[in-house]
């Protein structure tokens, strides 16, 4: 594919545009319904309307609706990078790319061997939806990690991976894992059989939502400090929270980003852990050998 | 507009957020690792086709050097034999012109010395026959005449001139 072409140039504008179109369609609903109010506030997602469902219904929330977002924006971002892709190669867009692909592999596969190498986009995906979401909040708009429901529902679905890798030798080795190394240790191994997706997901809620909190106190706390100290000035000035400059956004820093990529991460390598550390290869592999071995018998 | 508490928890969030995670991670699996692995797998087999014509070109030209060295070899123990013969024939050739010569020479100085001996002997021969003549010259004379120291010395310088006369 030719890239220096006219056609080539605008497939790409078009794509980097529709790249960010989404995040800007997320701050103008932010922008357009959210409540101004200038109390501290710390809430959960604002709720656009509630769709009527069993089981509470289903509320359409800012979480949900930023995350949609996010998938938006990856998917396009995703057709930017590979757009103009070439045998040859080279070119700086492509090298990124590349990069992602071989480090989310080489990182799949020294966490969790050789044959989860198929695990490498899901990795990626939990990586880059945990920490747009996180980073989201940059922008102004509610990151979806920071509501525990989103959060749940990936745990969820590593906790399914986990069973699913788990029961690869069939039920009855699955039941005994419970039973080992005693008998007596068994209540315990269900706790912590579910405990593994309830603390992947107030991990990451938490670390979030209370660096959004924490943001949002000290916000507070600077914007009163600055009325009690520089409140004496005439006129506007006094109403101005002077030191409100600064802190906060180091504390951004922090929290919106350094803590975000922390905890995308630290999913990512709990998923790939927990998953790899559930499935018993050796078993597995035996089971296979023995399969294969009867398939062989019963042909002959 | 209403909020959500800060811990609440739904069932279908739950459930919309894990496919969510799932749709994004076949966006992943199709739009960025299919293609780049694509691309990835060409240029490797391209690669691997590259290094394959390499060894190729590689493998021809070392036999090409061989049989160019193999010929090589064989001219020059050709040239060796070639000049091992000449010489062979040349020495051959060399003795057998000098045997020639040796022969010739021989063969002369034979012819020589056989031709030197019959001279040699025509010469005896010749004196012999002087001395007979002389002798019968001298003999006859002796018989002719008495024998007076006079006539002798007279007769032997007649002989002896004789012979100056004959022999020259």
């Amino acid at each position: 594919m030719k890239t220096n072409t006219r056609g080539f140039r605008v497939a790409d504008g078009l794509l980097l545009l529709l790249v960010l179109l989404p995040l800007v369609c997320g701050m103008v609903l932010k922008v357009l319904f959210t409540p101004a109010s200038s109390d501290i506030e710390i809430a959960g997602a604002l709720i656009y309307f509630t769709i009527p469902l069993p089981y509470g219904g289903l509320p359409i929330t800012e979480s949900q609706v930023n995350s949609w977002l996010v998938i938006l924006s990856v998917f396009w971002l995703c057709l930017y990078l590979c757009h103009g892709i070439t045998a040859q190669g080279g070119t700086k867009r492509q090298l990124l790319c590349e990069w992602i692909v071989e480090k989310t592999q080489d990182m799949v596969t020294s966490n969790m061997g050789q044959t989860f190498l198929g695990f490498a986009p899901f990795v990626a995906a939990v990586m880059a939806l945990s920490a747009f979401s996180s980073l989201l909040s940059l922008l102004g708009l509610y990151p979806p990690t920071s509501d525990l429901n989103i959060v749940a529902g990936w745990a969820l679905l590593v906790f399914f991976l986990i069973t699913h890798y788990k029961l690869k030798c069939g039920p009855m080795h699955y039941l005994k894992s419970f039973a080992e190394p005693a008998p007596l240790l068994m209540p315990l191994n269900v706790i912590s059989e579910f405990a593994t997706p309830v603390s992947m997901a107030f991990r990451h809620y938490g670390n979030v939502l209370s660096g959004s909190v924490i943001s949002v106190l000290v916000a507070a706390g600077l914007a009163g400090l600055s009325r009690l100290l520089l409140g004496w000035l005439p006129g506007v000035l006094g109403e101005i929270p002077f030191l409100q400059i600064g802190l906060p956004a180091i504390l951004s820093v922090y929290f919106d980003v350094f803590s975000g990529m922390l905890q995308a991460f630290i999913f990512a390598m709990l998923t790939m852990l927990y998953i790899a550390g559930g499935f018993p290869a050796e078993l597995y592999a035996k089971r296979q050998e023995k399969k294969a071995a009867r398939r062989t018998k019963s042909n002959a | 507009m209403q909020s959500l508490d800060v811990i609440s928890i739904n069932l279908w969030q739950i459930l919309i957020s894990l496919c969510n995670l799932l749709i994004l991670y076949l966006i992943l699996k199709h739009f960025l690792y299919k293609p780049v692995q694509r691309a990835m797998a060409q240029r490797k087999a391209a690669l691997e086709a590259q290094y394959a014509a390499a060894e190729e070109a590689e493998r021809t030209a070392g036999e090409t050097r061989r049989q160019w060295e193999d010929k090589m070899a064989a001219a020059q123990s050709e040239a060796d034999q070639i000049l091992q013969t000449a010489q062979a024939r040349a020495q051959r050739r060399g003795s057998q012109i000098e045997a020639e010569a040796k022969e010739r020479a021989e063969s002369m100085v034979r012819q020589a010395q056989a031709q030197a001996e019959l001279e040699q002997k025509k010469a005896q021969a010749g004196i012999r026959h002087e001395i007979v003549d002389v002798s019968a010259l001298l003999a006859g004379k002796l018989l002719r005449r008495e024998i007076k120291p006079e006539d002798h010395r007279e007769l032997i310088d007649s002989v002896i001139s004789e012979i100056g006369e004959s022999d020259g």
